[in-house]
């Protein structure tokens, strides 16, 4: 193991970028590489990658028949794939159908398209109620649904993985694909709430 | 360039606000986009600079006070390109120093568009 | 097994405690934590999702709910390492005293044990020859098994009967894969199942869908 270093005098800030600079004079760095990275890292991932999925959905009737017929596929074709995305199959919210996803067991939530999962997908509360009384479970989340609307619950026992592609919010047909997305949040891809409406 | 599954379940994964990557200050990602360029490009096997990220986390938290993942980051970076005699501590130090000693509001590349 | 993390239906927890804004990790060690674990399954015990599971499910219930989600991908790590003979029983807590300042005498070096077992393909899904021996819209009863060891079998399923929806793709089988033993790469049916019969007449109605093994299933009608 290698001997603990000793601090440094110079700001963190400065070290980074000197060690940069020496790097790349040194041609071991291609800054635009560099920035590549950081790019594709803060921005294609988590979260973020289900909320494309979904505002190309919204925008694109083809692109929606693909991605209910084979999710894998469809979600492949924005470049969203990796571990625990083997399977994804994409359950279409209506107004009188709502779809919720748990896992009871562990926590197998579909990676690629919505990152890790969040605090309350893994709570015990969630994973034992989520199968039982899901009704009541949605009006503690704050979404009420009429009696009109049909629960379907989802519990990710094997490799599939799913995600929801909740309704598309009123007041939204004006919007390009790109200004949809903020709207499509984790809660509506996982089911325990309806995507957000423009402010 | 080859993407590392680290994205969302990486080796002592970064901070996260809702799943997403989370950079508190520019130098944070520099530093994170410098261990993985360098790895792209070969310089060193994953798993050991995980190895030497753990063990820069375990010294910051025995060490106490505030924590920042990224100074872990750069640590673990700099101890790689130490004992492999790419970049040494003290050139680093020294090239920090000299770019203390610019004026203001030039702490950014210059192939850049505007004059100066 | 029978054990603590089969949730499905328990009572008694109360609300959920949700925070919309919360980072994916809390704090430092999380990460470390659950980077550890990658390691440990990928590199070091053999690339075996279905043990790593299991692993979680061993852990005793108090440790299994009081270390939250993190904490339990690290004991699970721990798990899996001492399984696979890369860390001696109690050698983590040995070290993690030693580093308080204790004067602790820590194990020594145990022998290797990793598994021979070399997954026939990458991933979980397998194509196999086959047919499904059940169709869609058949009806089938989820077996009343207890298996010791792993399963995706949830207790509040084995029994009761539900209706074939899709036929999911072939997978290796988890009980028998977590230990090693052998894939036994079967079809996977997504069965579904009124809440009633769940849980009673006065339940939420509702369909409830579970992704259920051939060799838990049985033709019901």
């Amino acid at each position: 193991m290698s001997p603990i270093p000793a601090p440094s005098d110079q700001p963190v800030e400065l070290r980074t970028e000197a060690l940069e600079a020496l790097l790349v004079e040194k041609g071991l760095v291609d800054p635009a590489v560099l920035d590549k990275f950081i790019k594709t890292y803060a921005e294609d991932v988590g979260p973020l990658n289900g909320a494309k999925v979904v505002a190309k959905a919204w925008t694109d009737p083809d692109y929606r028949a693909r991605l209910l017929e084979d999710g894998t596929a469809a979600i492949a074709e924005l470049g969203f794939k990796g571990p625990q995305g083997e399977c994804i199959i994409v359950l279409e919210n209506t107004p009188t159908l709502h779809h919720l996803v748990v896992c009871t067991l562990c926590s197998c939530y579909p990676w690629p398209v919505l990152g890790l999962p969040p605090s309350w997908y893994k709570d015990p509360a969630y994973r034992a109620r989520a199968v039982r009384e899901p009704r009541a479970l949605l009006e503690e989340f704050g979404l009420a649904l009429g009696p009109e609307v049909e629960i379907k619950v989802y519990d990710s026992s094997s490799e599939v993985r799913y995600m929801v592609l909740p309704e598309r919010p009123a007041g939204t047909e004006g919007l390009s694909e790109e200004e949809l997305v903020p709207l499509v949040t984790r809660e509506a891809m996982t089911g325990v709430a309806k995507a957000k409406s423009p402010a | 360039m080859t993407l590392l599954p680290l994205d969302i379940d990486g080796p002592a994964a970064p901070p996260r606000t809702n799943g997403e990557l989370v950079f508190a200050a520019p130098w944070e990602s520099r530093a994170f986009g410098l261990a993985m360029a360098l790895h792209d490009g070969g310089l060193f096997e994953w798993e050991d600079f995980r190895r030497q990220l753990i063990a820069a986390v375990a010294r910051a938290e025995a060490a106490g006070g505030e924590f920042s993942y990224y100074r872990c980051w750069l640590e673990a970076l700099q101890t790689l390109l130490d004992s492999s005699g790419v970049v040494d501590r003290a050139s680093v130090d020294g090239r920090a120093a000299e770019l203390a000693c610019r004026p203001a509001g030039h702490d950014h590349r210059h192939d850049h568009d505007h004059p100066h | 097994m029978d054990g603590i993390h089969d949730m499905g239906g328990m009572q008694g927890w109360g609300e959920v405690d949700f925070d919309p804004d919360e980072p994916a990790f809390t704090a430092p060690w999380q990460g470390r934590a659950f980077a550890i674990c990658l390691l440990s399954m990928n590199r070091l015990t053999g690339r075996n999702l279905d043990a790593m599971r299991h692993a979680l499910e061993r852990l005793r219930p108090l440790q299994y709910l009081q270390n939250g989600y993190y904490g339990r991908w690290l004991l699970m790590a721990e798990t899996l390492l001492t399984d696979s003979g890369v860390i001696a029983p109690g050698a983590v807590d040995a070290r993690a005293r030693k580093l308080r300042g204790e004067d602790v005498t820590e194990p020594p070096e145990p022998e290797p044990s990793k598994p021979d077992y070399t997954p026939a393909g990458p991933g979980s899904l397998r194509q196999i020859d086959a047919p499904p021996r059940f169709k869609v819209g058949e009806q089938v009863r989820a077996r009343d098994i207890h298996p010791l060891g792993h399963t995706r079998l949830p207790r509040y399923a084995r029994g009761r009967i539900g209706t074939v929806e899709r036929i999911q793709p072939a997978a290796v089988l988890p009980d028998t894969n977590a230990h090693f033993v052998a894939e036994n790469a079967q079809h996977c049916y997504q069965v579904a199942f009124d809440s009633r019969t769940l849980w009673g007449q006065e339940a939420e109605p509702f369909v409830l869908h579970l992704d259920l093994f051939d060799d838990y299933l049985e033709a019901a009608s």
